[in-house]
């Protein structure tokens, strides 16, 4: 719906007495204007009446409530569907930027893939020493079986999910976490996006926003190119099941690719070829977009308590017929001590100096590090190595005395399972808030979405702007309180 | 199709229906009965519970059938699986499990119909008369079949929903006929039911117009049976669902005409030749009791053979 004009003056009643709070604000320079770049939407929210704007906000929740548009939270104990908060003021980047986050993040899956292609084939960074064998055999999700397998055209990260952060010290892109597993999210930037052109399609004839609605058919191309066999291939995509935090996404992505949608009840494999169960009997399965975890993909091969995956399929996959993406095994590149290293691993890898820096990180499985941070812990982000999503993280700057107590005795009977960061002040983006119905700054992420063929990288334009809808806080998950917006990179700015 | 996305429309067919099927019972039921003498009144909330075949379930939650013990069990419980809220709920589930498999439309349209079932309170439609809710929900299962014809292929999965719905409905009218002239006509009631009854179960089915423009006749048990055995055409009359139920089976299984491929298939196929050519008068000399027993085993049958022949076949 298009909003009605009003008569406002300098800032609508929805921006009176915003404050950037002293820190880098998406939207706003330092002395209060918009930056020129955000002026075309900063017009457009000018002209809205705070009740205008409501209504556009609740349109928006009942369209996603009706679509289902829901993720699963496990903490209540009772797995219950929730709306994943959607704000609808957009965080807007200009092209210059994009393209430089382009850049950094294709040298980094590249070489991600290059380290993972190493670590289970020749290990020459650890024959090197570049990198300590025993913190990368130590990691969590290190794959010995993977040892020596080749995987389709030596593509481990098929899809990766990177966090960037912009530090509001220096305005400039960090990265804060590789997620090379089964990241999540990029569902909610295509529904995002079809939302926002429905409630601001002038905005959007007055500047052209990059489009990312090929991510589907990026892909699916990208599946269909790792395929034992070439002629109509059959893909399918393998969820753990409708339980899933995720699992509208998993439905999402299949209906858009136009690939089949499977449980692990609907494969067999038999003879180490796998096949799926249907009314017709049994058919052959070329290529599996899993986003089952490695540890529950495989009852025989690795957690025989699993129910939510395949017997055999491991062995099927190292007999060549069957692809599989993400690899198995690529956790140990997400590792968050690992992450440290990534810079040097591109440095060895490629000869090229990181475009995108990384934040500061304490490695505890180093006795100097441990002891900084042992002694830090008040003012520093610790976090397990192997968790994702926000769990297992302490704010420490926000956290009780208990808490921090608890975690010291954790960090030392175990160091090689935590890092800990300084605190990076996120920048702040304008954002709704529900209760006062006015603009409030709020911290956001940025999660850009990778795909990689073996060639090249491939990343939609934007991505996931996550943002912590509480105030003040830094945590941007949607399992811990966050939303999201829609996110734009401007053509030709 | 993966025999789970079969399993899964097939089965939303059948609770769609099933939810249907509860909503007109409990509807008509409660209006038309309020006329009753008290006596009668009570008997007949027997008799719908009776119906719904959770008797069972029912007693160990109720000591006796009232408007508000059965309103509350039939439409709302948590723990009657039957529900009409754990119907709805159930097909929801399902859909939700294939949503990449149907339209977009179809998945809105349960999803938005799950929302609205889980809005209304359970007390205050108890305390009114479940009026306002059974029509939602028939109105809502009307929608649902015409959202689903008209957005899906008509393929085989659209064959699974319909054969589930026809299945649901054949049984299901097969069970009413039964319970009501065991109720109405087999003394439990101290004289003869008026033609009021026999209305509200013709009303029940949707069938009380068609009953007067075919027959013009008052009341009478025999004809009621006749219309909701063996009538060709009335989309709630047994024979109409058995014939349909037959068509699917036969564009699922791709068999030649005259032909059959699975059991479920010629179970159907024989079931419904002697619907077509069987009188009304065979029907009762047969016994009616019997005949629609015998029927509704038939029904079980073809349902367990759908599931052994494309959902849970042996693997090796």
């Amino acid at each position: 719906m298009e909003p009605h004009a009003t008569t406002a003056g300098e800032r609508s009643t929805l921006l009176a007495d915003y404050d950037a709070g002293g820190f880098y604000d998406e939207m706003f320079a330092p002395g209060g204007d918009p930056r020129p770049h955000c002026e075309p939407f900063y017009d457009e929210l000018a002209r809205m009446t705070p009740a205008h704007f409501e209504e556009c906000r609740r349109l928006a929740d009942l369209a996603f409530l009706l679509q289902g548009i829901t993720f699963t939270v496990y903490s209540d104990g009772l797995g219950s569907e929730r709306l994943f908060p959607f704000d609808l003021v957009p965080r807007i980047l200009l092209r210059s930027e994009w393209d430089r986050i382009e850049r950094g993040l294709s040298q980094r899956v590249i070489a991600l893939n290059h380290f993972l292609q190493d670590i289970y084939g020749a290990q020459r960074i650890l024959k090197d020493r570049t990198i300590p064998r025993s913190l990368v055999q130590s990691c969590r999700h290190y794959r010995r079986e993977m040892t020596g397998v080749a995987v389709p055209r030596g593509i481990y990260t098929h899809v990766a999910g990177i966090d960037l952060v912009r530090d509001s010290a220096s305005g400039e892109f960090l990265v804060l976490e590789d997620n090379v597993r089964t990241p999540s999210g990029v569902s909610y930037v295509l529904e995002n996006r079809l939302v926002m052109t429905r409630m601001f399609p002038r905005a959007f004839q007055r500047q052209e926003v990059l489009p990312i609605h090929h991510y589907p058919a990026e892909l699916f191309q990208v599946l269909r190119g790792i395929s034992p066999r070439t002629a109509d291939p059959v893909i399918v995509t393998l969820t753990p099941g409708v339980h899933n935090s995720a699992y509208f996404e998993h439905t999402f992505l299949a209906q858009q690719m136009g690939v089949e949608l499977v449980e692990s009840r609907d494969l067999v494999v038999d003879g180490d070829v796998v096949y799926m169960k249907t009314i017709r009997g049994l058919t052959k399965v070329d290529v599996v977009y899993r986003r089952v975890d490695d540890e529950f993909i495989d009852p025989v091969a690795f957690r025989p308590d699993s129910l939510l995956g395949v017997p055999g399929l491991l062995a099927a996959y190292r007999a060549g017929n069957v692809a599989l993406a993400n690899a198995i095994g690529t956790g140990v590149a997400d590792d968050k001590a690992i992450y440290a290293y990534v810079p040097e691993i591109i440095r060895y890898y490629l000869g090229e100096e990181p475009v995108l820096r990384n934040v500061e990180t304490y490695i505890c499985a180093r006795p100097p590090d441990l002891s900084y941070v042992l002694e830090h812990t008040e003012s520093l982000v610790v976090k397990e190595v192997g968790e994702s999503g926000g769990y297992g993280m302490l704010m420490g700057p926000w956290a009780s005395k208990t808490a921090i107590e608890e975690f010291r005795t954790r960090l030392k009977a175990d160091p090689r399972n935590y890092i800990a960061q300084p605190v990076i002040q996120l920048s702040r983006a304008p954002s709704y808030d529900v209760a006062t119905k006015r603009m409030v700054g709020r911290h956001v992420d940025l999660r850009p979405y990778c795909l990689f063929d073996g060639d090249r990288v491939t990343i939609i334009p934007g991505g996931l702007t996550r943002v912590a809808l509480k105030a003040d806080s830094l945590v941007v998950n949607s399992s811990q309180g966050g939303g999201s917006k829609d996110t734009w990179v401007l053509r030709g700015h | 199709m993966l025999s789970r996305i079969a399993e899964s429309l097939f089965w939303m067919g059948r609770y769609m229906e099933r939810a249907e099927d509860t909503a007109r019972l409990l509807d008509v039921h409660f209006h038309t009965q309020l006329e009753q003498s008290q006596q009668t009144y009570l008997l007949r909330w027997d008799s719908i519970v009776n119906i719904s075949g959770e008797q069972d379930r029912f007693f160990e939650c109720y000591t006796e059938a009232t408007p508000h013990s059965v309103v509350e069990f039939l439409a709302f419980r948590d723990d009657n699986p039957n529900s009409i809220v754990n119907c709805v709920t159930r097909v929801r589930e399902n859909a939700r499990t294939i949503r990449e498999r149907i339209s977009r439309e179809l998945w809105e349209d349960i999803n938005s119909f799950y929302h609205r079932v889980r809005a209304f309170s359970p007390r205050a439609e108890i305390a009114t008369g479940p009026h306002r809710f059974c029509t939602e929900v028939k109105f809502s299962c009307h929608q649902f079949r015409g959202v689903a014809d008209d957005t899906l292929s008509h393929d085989e999965g659209w064959h699974f929903l319909r054969a589930g719905r026809a299945l649901e409905r054949a049984e299901k009218t097969a069970r009413i006929v039964d319970v009501e002239y065991h109720t109405l006509l087999e003394g439990k009631t101290e004289r003869r039911p008026d033609s009021h009854q026999w209305m509200a179960v013709l009303k029940s089915v949707a069938a009380y117009e068609v009953y007067r423009r075919e027959f013009h006749s008052s009341i009478d048990p025999q004809r009621v049976a006749e219309l909701l055995v063996l009538h060709p055409r009335h989309p709630r009359s047994i024979r109409f669902n058995i014939g349909e139920l037959h068509t699917s089976l036969q564009a699922i299984s791709r068999a030649s005409p005259g032909t059959y491929a699975t059991e479920a298939e010629r179970l159907a196929g024989r079931l419904h030749e002697t619907l077509r050519y069987d009188r009304i008068q065979d029907v009762y000399e047969r016994g009616l009791h019997d005949f629609l027993r015998s029927l509704q085993q038939t029904c079980r049958g073809i349902g367990e053979h759908i599931a052994r022949t494309y959902f849970y076949y042996a693997v090796a």
